[in-house]
């Protein structure tokens, strides 16, 4: 050995060097270029003034602010509650040995969480256009209703679709994650049980939920900064009736590439930068408390 | 050895970083360069347009038909995303076109700022002094300069399948036609009757929302002296717009929706207000809409959308594309378009000259450029301002929620107010 | 699997009595509604597709009348009238580029960095490992309105160096490699490297990489998957028709077809399909790929 290995750790410094360049360049600037540009008035057509906090005082009484922050708040607990039960349930159900043909369910079940948002926006979009989609067709077909139902009409129905195909997006790669996390609880639990004559719900209730439920927080939880991001599928499917499905992001985008207010829209990328912040820090905070409960 | 080695991969990452900006700065350092504008004696050169509207290739055909020597590259951007990429390019000022297209409804924000060229420095008074009042008007700045030429102008009427209205209506001669619907109550009493004859089968029109499209224009200013003014004719359409909705006079179509599109064709919606350029929604294959239609003017003249062309300022080549204004801003292109398209000219001597004469197959034999010379040179000829289109959209979405709600004319009015501070927080609401 | 189901025979048989034959019954009813379950929601996962695929084959007229249920005549019409606005394929062949390019980027970067953190120790080691960590709770809004400035004054608009280069700073790359690192590379072999004189890249290369290979491909799904749908930047970034990626074009398509519902499904198609052949071919690595990126993450 010539030299010992910790001569060579300036080396793991230069390994990282690129990480920081990057960040620093297309991460780190930008971020503050924004905060600089939410000090100013700017609309793309003229020179930016400066104007102090006036962007953050309107958006203080911005009410189609506050109300895109319900929407977001809204759509997220419709899609994410469904989706984790039905995540779980379909978990638990390919996790029994008797069933066949898991490997085909579960990449179907999977599926439409590889296909872009966008896509899925534009086709439901499609399917739900109340005059023209095939939803409304069907439902008809089969005798469910007699006339078309106007689906974008009404805000909680804009917002379920919203959150329907959010869910349905999503929940396929829900299942995968509560599959692996029941893959590793340990064989002999079961076993054991089964010798106890523990019936098969006994089991689910009793060991393998409780065992769960720290993936199923977790997952809850970190999904909320996802859920607070959302932006492509429901720009596809439009705002909604009285803006009902206007997510926050969705209001960043309209603001400043469409009324080209960008200024206001680098105030209010900080605003969802807090929001997101805040809702960060709960959830440290739950799985902090999580893992002292164990 | 070891050191060196890390010296150099720490710089290649570095440079490989860089490489990318260091390569486009050079590449672009010559651009401000200006040539000076000598005025050539041939038409020549080339010129690049962008725009978001597929036809403009054929005017680049025709503009090299006759100045063989100059050469014109269209892109065209397809979409609602046409006006952020224009304005990016704008703001860069790398690779902006010598052209560049503006729709009706953003128009004020581009021919106000600094980026296109005074039209009215070259001349261009002398090209626009035939123009249909409101089309040369939207071409203005907040000064009165033009800044901006279309080629068309877009007005607007009920068009309808004669055979259609022969059932329905019981005539499907044009003037007949627009006697019967030249006020809102007629439009009502109208299609109730329509309503009940074909068993909620067939409606009169579209939508309710086709009379924001005919009031637009026809009302006052939204926004005067910073101050939002909602015209009292807003509250009565209002109330006219319930009538028919609540009564199924209209077939709840939005415009432009793809059931909107489907009814002209099967019938559903016996008058379509629609604009003249929209001939390509009709499904003309095998020529089987050939003497199927005819237009009935609308109880008040109207006019939708509208492409405008203005020049870059910092363009090299301003001469040449200034002749490209003049030639779509002339009779000879306008005349082509009216025969290959049936746009509608922009020009009134367009219009005089063919009024007699001109004959779609579609229409059969009606002379239809009447019905629309008639509304178009009395619609009122406004500068665009910053606040017309989006207060105005504003007011569809706001009213037009309202109305599917059955909602209170003062409870649409206090949301509207709303969305309009909101999203101009300069203006005075109250 | 026979061991366990007479287990909870035995079981269900000790705690009623019954005789083996109603068990059965019992069973197999039960077994069908658990696969009835399943099916029912593969049907509504596989619905929406079946649907597109047969609407754009059908021309407008009967798209908006009817409901269609077999696959009619009229695609090649409809493909006709999107191919003669929208470039999908070529769009389709920029997000290959894009998506590959970025991936490969990533991978080696969050490689580096990852064996950086975990195998080095340097001062302010931990600080720079927080600070990576401390990124990621950075949502991709904040900057995006610097980041379109920025490029601006890089002369980067309407390039790819935007989308692909800010690839190197995956701060979750660098945490799971560095994670597998901790794990899977044992010192040794750094050390025994060392001794037979290659450099520390070499080492990187010739003997950390190859073991790292497994994880590479785990986190090459995720990033691939979450490149393949980036949105927001190409559209701020690209203004060219021709440099757009896939879900550019998708939204172009909306916007431009509003009333042609056959050329929209048919560029919904044009984009389906082709994930879906991969995704059938190696559905079986993605989802042990995702599997482990859970157990891990």
């Amino acid at each position: 050995m010539r030299k010992s290995s910790i001569n060579k750790s300036q080396f793991g410094f230069y390994f990282v060097v690129p990480y920081f360049i990057t960040f620093l360049i297309f991460g780190l600037t930008p971020i503050i270029y924004s905060l600089y540009l939410s000090f100013m008035k700017w609309d793309g057509f003229s020179d930016p003034v400066f104007v102090g906090l006036a962007n953050y005082t309107r958006l203080l009484q911005d009410t189609f602010f506050l109300k895109s922050i319900g929407n977001t708040l809204i759509i997220w607990v419709l899609s994410i509650v469904p989706q984790l039960i039905l995540a779980l349930i379909l978990a638990m159900i390919l996790n029994e040995k008797f069933i066949r043909g898991k490997h085909f369910f579960r990449a179907v079940f999977y599926f439409p969480n590889i296909v872009t948002p966008v896509t899925l926006g534009v086709l439901f979009s499609l399917m739900f256009d109340w005059q023209t989609g095939s939803v409304n067709k069907l439902l008809m077909g089969i005798g469910l209703i007699d006339d078309p139902v106007n689906w974008f009409n009404s805000p909680w129905l804009a917002r379920l679709i919203v959150a329907g195909v959010i869910m349905w997006q999503y929940f396929g790669f829900n299942m995968l994650v509560f599959i692996a996390g029941l893959q590793s609880i340990p064989h002999e639990l079961y076993e054991a049980a089964e010798v106890d004559g523990a019936s098969r719900w006994d089991i689910a209730i009793k060991i393998t939920l409780p065992l769960l439920k720290p993936v199923l927080l977790f997952t809850f939880i970190t999904s909320i900064i996802g859920g607070l991001q959302l932006f492509d599928a429901p720009l596809m499917l439009g705002n909604g009736p009285d803006n009902s499905t206007l997510t926050m992001v969705m209001y960043l985008y309209q603001t400043a590439f469409k009324n080209f207010d960008y200024s206001y829209g680098a105030a209010i990328a900080y605003a969802i930068f807090v929001i997101i912040l805040i809702f960060s820090l709960i959830s440290i905070k739950f799985s902090k408390m999580n893992k002292v409960e164990q | 050895m070891k050191k060196w080695l890390s010296i150099l991969f720490a710089a290649v990452l570095i440079l490989s970083l860089f490489a990318g900006c260091s390569n486009s700065e050079k590449s672009t350092s010559s651009k401000d360069k200006k040539s000076d504008n000598k005025t050539a004696q041939k038409v020549e050169g080339k010129l690049t347009i962008w725009t978001f509207f597929g036809q403009v290739k054929d005017m680049a055909a025709e503009f090299e038909k006759k100045y063989p020597d100059a050469k014109v590259e269209v892109k065209i951007f397809p979409g609602d995303q046409y006006q952020t990429k224009l304005l990016n390019v704008l703001q860069s000022g790398k690779g902006v076109p010598d052209i560049f297209d503006l729709e009706r409804g953003y128009i004020d924000k581009f021919i106000n700022s600094k980026y296109v060229v005074n039209l009215s420095d070259m001349g261009a008074e002398d090209l626009v002094k035939d123009y249909v009042p409101y089309v040369q008007a939207l071409g203005r700045d907040a000064k009165g300069d033009v800044r901006a030429i279309s080629d068309h102008s877009s007005p607007g009427g009920f068009w309808y399948i004669k055979e259609n209205a022969k059932k329905y209506l019981g005539t499907d001669n044009p003037d007949e036609i627009s006697a019967m619907v030249d006020s809102y109550d007629k439009i009502i009493e109208l299609g109730k009757k329509v309503n009940k004859e074909s068993n909620g089968k067939v409606h009169l029109i579209s939508h309710f929302g086709d009379i924001y499209n005919i009031e637009a224009y026809n009302t006052k200013p939204w926004v005067k002296d910073g101050k939002l003014t909602i015209d009292p004719a807003w509250k009565e359409n209002y109330k006219v717009q319930q009538e028919i909705f609540n009564n199924d006079v209209d077939a709840k179509l939005e415009f432009f929706s793809a059931g909107w599109g489907n009814a002209i064709n099967d019938g559903s919606v016996v008058l379509t207000a629609m604009p003249a350029w929209a001939s390509f929604m009709v499904d003309n294959k095998d020529d089987k809409a050939k003497d199927k239609f005819g237009v009935a003017a609308t109880p008040k003249g109207f006019y939708m959308g509208g492409t405008y062309r203005s020049i870059y300022e910092k363009s090299e080549n301003k001469d040449l594309a200034y002749k490209f204004i003049e030639f779509i801003a002339g009779k000879e292109w306008q005349q082509h378009n009216l025969e290959a398209t049936g746009n509608m000219p922009g020009l009134l001597t367009v219009y005089k000259d063919n009024l007699e004469t001109f004959k779609s197959p579609m229409f059969g034999d009606q002379n239809i450029l009447k019905p629309y010379y008639e509304t178009v040179k009395d619609i009122p000829g406004l500068k665009p301002d910053k606040y017309g289109e989006e207060v105005l959209s504003k007011w569809r979405k706001v009213a037009g929620q309202g109305i599917k709600d059955k909602d209170d004319i003062n409870n649409v009015i206090e949301k509207f107010k709303k969305e309009v501070k909101n999203t101009f927080p300069e203006l005075n609401v109250d | 699997m026979k061991a366990n189901n007479s287990i909870v025979e035995t079981g269900l048989a000790g705690n009623n009595g019954k005789t083996k034959k109603t068990i059965n019954v019992k069973k197999s009813l039960a077994k069908f509604a658990v696969y009835f379950f399943l099916i029912l929601v593969a049907f509504t996962c596989l619905l929406p597709f079946y649907s597109m695929m047969v609407t754009s084959s059908h021309a407008n007229s009967d798209i908006a009348r009817k409901l269609l249920l077999v696959p009619g005549r009229e695609f090649v019409e409809n493909y006709k009238r999107l191919i003669d606005t929208v470039p999908i394929w070529r769009g389709f062949a920029n997000t290959i580029f894009i998506t590959v390019s970025s991936t490969v980027l990533s991978l080696y970067f969050s490689a580096l960095a990852g064996y950086g953190f975990s195998k080095y120790n340097y001062k302010g080691k931990n600080i720079l490992f927080m600070a990576v960590l401390g990124t990621m709770m950075i949502p991709g809004q904040l900057g995006i309105i610097g980041f379109f400035k920025l490029m601006d004054t890089f002369n980067m608009l309407n390039t790819y160096w935007p989308i692909i280069l800010p690839s190197i700073s995956n701060a979750f790359g660098i945490f799971f490699m560095k994670q597998m690192c901790d794990s899977s590379i044992p010192t040794e072999i750094l050390e025994s490297g060392r001794i037979d004189g290659c450099g520390e890249l070499k080492i990187f290369h010739r003997l950390v990489l190859p073991l790292l290979m497994p994880s590479l491909a785990t986190l090459g799904i995720f990033s691939f998957i979450g490149k393949w749908n980036d949105f927001l930047t190409p559209m701020i970034i690209l203004f060219d028709n021709e440099l757009q990626p896939l879900p550019v074009m998708i939204a172009m398509v909306k916007s431009q077809f509003s009333t042609d519902f056959g050329a929209m499904y048919v560029g919904i198609v044009i984009s389906v399909i082709p994930i879906l052949i991969f995704f059938s071919i190696v559905s079986k690595k993605i989802i042990s790929g995702v599997t482990a990126g859970a157990l891990k993450g």
